[in-house]
């Protein structure tokens, strides 16, 4: 089957503007589609990246000693015994910070005592208890959890030359340590040059920053936090979070008169603060980029329409002189697939250009090219579902328009 | 001329109605969707204190590791804050105007008469000139005096909504509450204030409200321990086993401003950093480059990056999006204007000018632009509210300021406008001029 190109092409040059404007309409869409896409998927991923907690169960309570009566010892076991003997809670423990919230503490490791810069590996610190893992709903890989024998006291200014004696670390950090070896019984080193031994290695999880390279990289070490920085992390059943968080906040908030119930809030609500400008520019640019499209496809339907209504007595004469419904219908989709063609072709060196302005400018990831293939696709099934109506409105003119003078 | 011109429009839009409408909504969802990243951008790129940016500096110094800048990513800027030592060093130079050493911290309320718990607040300890140097409002009383900050004076200042918080809105001024269970008195009632974004302190939440409470700059040293609030950074951590050591130590975690009117002040200034830097550098501190700056606060802004990524992109795209709406109304009206050149081969033959006849589009592409800027003005205002309902309900914190920004101003208006004017030439230029040139005979013939 022939598809005569040559006088359809020949029928668009002469009539070229309008043409020009609905490719060049087709190449901006394809490019700000593709690069749009892209960036919303990158969002959305990072929105959806696996925790490895249980964050949907979980809830934190910021609670601070403020008068000088308070006393940390008794009121963090106190707390905590009420905590865990609450029906349907499966964990609790304190922590110096809380999955998932933008806050915390880091700072460099270091695999020997002399403690070279080259060789300082970024981490972020948990403090807590031997309730730790089981409240963030990890599980370890090798190694044994913390025993309660070996939970230390806070640090304050009295003890903070004192070393930490034991630690677990994720797997990732332990990779860094150990490399494919087994990191348990390894000996890594603080800032301070002072030595802790790694008893246990647990899977990976996100810790409480989401914004930082090495976030996936945390160690947990046995040791009640300081007064002031001080959460509970309390992992409940599933379903039965909200309904403890309420009794639990009521208790608390009037126990003890010498600290304060700053908040009690889930985790989950961490997390949808702390991913709050992926969310919105996800969303803005999703309706963006479906009015684009919507806009678009009215250019192309506009356009076809026009020629069309134009062009009506010459296609009464293609009519007369022997051309079928279907050859008229198939004139103007070949016209516009080659409008449209034309469009995404520019547009793919467009998107390109786009995205590779993007990766440098802001540090974003190169545009991935099945982006840019599905975008040509739909754009193209999009230009001919826009020019099918025009076309077969096209097919209806009756031959005999030929044959009249106006 | 123009009452006939737009006459001719409004029967030509007649005509086709379908086409006017596509071509309205075309511009109209294209300037809102400008109009609103434009609102958004304008609101965070805003200075709050534009009225004497061009004086108020912030001071910093390269204190940081000498093996790796602060921000690799930017190595030519040095830390946003100073370390505690070096901050009291440069609040004694004498030289600026004014000059004020903070930082932020958390504190726990109590012992207001109308209070039922305590009340968990964020507390700005500050030293004097913070008040009359920022232009900020009292309602009541004021700030407090310098010899205050020296001697930890147990007075506070309280924002609008904490007073209302404690004391139901009154005059609280002279009352007692007490702050961390030490009694302060308060001395002053700030008025609303809501610099957005928080310039003087960009390390957390840059568009949140300022602290609720402010106490004397001394009482960093007198409450006995390190603070909880704000942004603590450390590069190397010797030993600090008493708070004394934590307060000499290389971590930087005070903000320090400077009112340096001019130039003049800003060298002698600059020059006094520079001296007590190579002092220090004698002494075995500042390995780095030298790299002492006086930030202006327009720079400090952009430095900071109160503008995020995203919201560039936003307003890329945006513009992006109203080039496709132009081109798309372009064709179309290029169509338009072509089927009806029958009408204007009339005119043109009854006498009409070819310049009449282009400034005849001209004028109904200028309705149009109009009809599409107020149309996009709605749209905006219903996207704007959309994008304040989002906050809402995404934050469930809490206002943390984004709502505050979503707002109509009268720079979406002028914005709006703008992009009328721009539409209207951009989309109509070409097809009103390539109608005036159609020869009029080719359309007599046939009729």
């Amino acid at each position: 089957m022939s598809l005569n190109i040559r006088p359809i092409l020949s029928s668009l040059l002469r009539n070229r503007t309008g043409a020009l404007l609905v490719s060049l309409q087709v190449a901006l869409a394809l490019a700000i589609l593709v690069n749009a896409t892209y960036i919303v998927k990158q969002r959305i991923d990072s929105i959806n990246r696996p925790t490895g907690i249980d964050d949907a169960n979980m809830f934190a309570i910021d609670s601070t000693g403020f008068t000088s009566r308070y006393d940390y010892a008794s009121s963090v076991r106190d707390d905590l015994d009420y905590l865990r003997g609450l029906n349907g809670v499966i964990a609790a423990a304190p922590t110096n910070a809380i999955p998932l919230s933008g806050g915390g503490s880091s700072g460099p490791l270091y695999k020997s005592p002399e403690r070279k810069n080259s060789d300082a590996q970024f981490a972020i610190m948990y403090e807590m208890d031997e309730q730790g893992l089981q409240t963030l709903g990890t599980h370890l890989i090798s190694g044994r959890n913390f025993r309660h024998d070996e939970i230390l006291t806070p640090m304050t200014t009295d003890n903070q030359s004192r070393r930490i004696p034991q630690v677990i670390v994720t797997e990732s950090l332990a990779r860094y340590f150990a490399g494919n070896t087994s990191a348990v019984g390894k000996v890594i080193y603080d800032p301070f040059g002072r030595p802790s031994t790694i008893i246990g290695v647990i899977a990976d999880m996100a810790g409480p920053f989401t914004n930082v390279s090495y976030r996936r990289l945390l160690f947990v070490v046995p040791q009640q936090p300081r007064i002031y920085g001080f959460y509970y992390l309390v992992r409940t059943q599933p379903g039965r979070r909200d309904e403890i968080m309420r009794i639990a906040a009521e208790h608390l908030s009037t126990s003890n008169p010498d600290r304060v119930i700053k908040s009690v809030r889930s985790v989950e609500l961490y997390k949808k603060e702390v991913f709050l400008t992926e969310r919105i520019t996800a969303i803005c640019l999703a309706i963006v980029t479906v009015l684009l499209l919507a806009i678009a496809a009215l250019g192309i339907f506009g356009l076809a329409t026009f020629n069309v209504s134009t062009r009506t007595k010459q296609i009464g004469t293609r009519r007369a002189v022997g051309a079928r419904k279907r050859d008229i219908i198939r004139h103007f989709l070949i016209e516009n697939g080659l409008i449209t063609s034309a469009g995404v072709v520019v547009g793919c060196v467009l998107a390109l250009a786009v995205g590779y302005g993007l990766s440098r400018q802001y540090q974003l990831p190169r545009l991935d090219l099945y982006y840019l293939v599905g975008g040509v696709l739909l754009l193209w099934v999009i230009g001919q579902l826009a020019a099918w109506q025009p076309a077969r409105r096209a097919a209806t003119v009756s031959p005999s328009v030929a044959t009249r003078t106006a | 001329m123009l009452a006939y011109n737009m006459r001719l429009a409004l029967m030509s839009f007649k005509r086709t109605p379908g086409l006017t409408v596509l071509m309205v909504g075309a511009l109209g969802i294209g300037i809102a969707a400008c109009v609103v990243t434009m609102t958004l951008y304008h609101a965070m790129s805003g200075d709050p204190i534009w009225w004497k940016s061009d004086r108020l500096y912030a001071v910093t110094m390269d204190s940081w590791d000498p093996n790796k800048p602060f921000d690799p990513s930017r190595p030519q800027l040095p830390p946003p804050q100073l370390t505690y030592r070096d901050a009291l060093h440069l609040a004694d130079s004498g030289i600026p105007l004014r000059h004020v050493i903070m930082h932020v911290d958390k504190s726990v309320l109590t012992g207001a008469p109308a209070q039922k718990r305590p009340e968990p607040v964020r507390t700005r300890i500050t030293s004097a000139d913070f008040f009359a140097m920022f232009d900020v409002p009292f309602l009541y009383g004021g700030g407090w005096r310098p010899a205050a900050d020296a001697a930890a004076e147990p007075v506070v200042v309280l924002s609008k909504h904490e007073n209302e918080t404690l004391f139901g809105g009154a005059n609280s001024v002279g009352r007692i509450i007490r702050v961390d269970d030490v009694e302060f008195r308060v001395v002053g009632v700030l008025d609303d204030w809501f610099p957005h974004p928080k310039f003087y302190d960009l390390n957390n939440d840059s568009f949140g409200a300022p602290e609720d409470t402010f106490i004397p700059f001394g009482w960093t040293e007198a409450r006995g321990k390190p603070p909880t609030g704000g942004d603590h950074d450390c590069w190397r951590l010797d030993s600090t086993n008493t708070f004394k050591d934590y307060l000499d130590a290389d971590c930087i975690w005070i903000q320090m401003w400077a009112e340096l009117p001019d130039a003049r002040a800003r060298e002698r200034m600059q020059t006094f950093i520079d001296t007590y830097w190579a002092e220090q550098r004698k002494a075995g501190r500042f390995e780095r480059p030298r790299n002492n700056q006086l930030i202006n606060e327009t720079q400090w802004l952009v430095d900071q990056r109160v503008v995020g990524t995203d919201d560039r992109i936003l307003v890329g795209l945006a513009f992006a999006f109203l080039a496709v709406c132009l081109i798309n109304t372009v064709g179309l009206l290029l169509a338009k204007f072509l089927n009806g050149a029958a009408l204007t081969g009339v005119r043109r033959a009854l006498g009409a000018s070819r310049r009449q006849v282009f400034v005849q589009h001209m004028v109904e592409t200028g309705m149009l632009a109009g009809a599409g800027a107020l149309l996009g003005l709605m749209l905006a205002a219903l996207g704007l509210w959309g994008l304040r309902t989002l906050y809402a309900v995404e934050t469930d914190f809490g206002a943390n300021g984004y709502q505050d920004l979503a707002h109509f101003d009268s720079a979406s208006i002028v914005i709006a406008m703008a992009l009328a004017i721009v539409a209207a030439f951009a989309a109509g230029l070409y097809p009103a001029w390539r109608v005036g040139r159609v020869p009029p005979a080719v359309y007599l013939k046939s009729q």
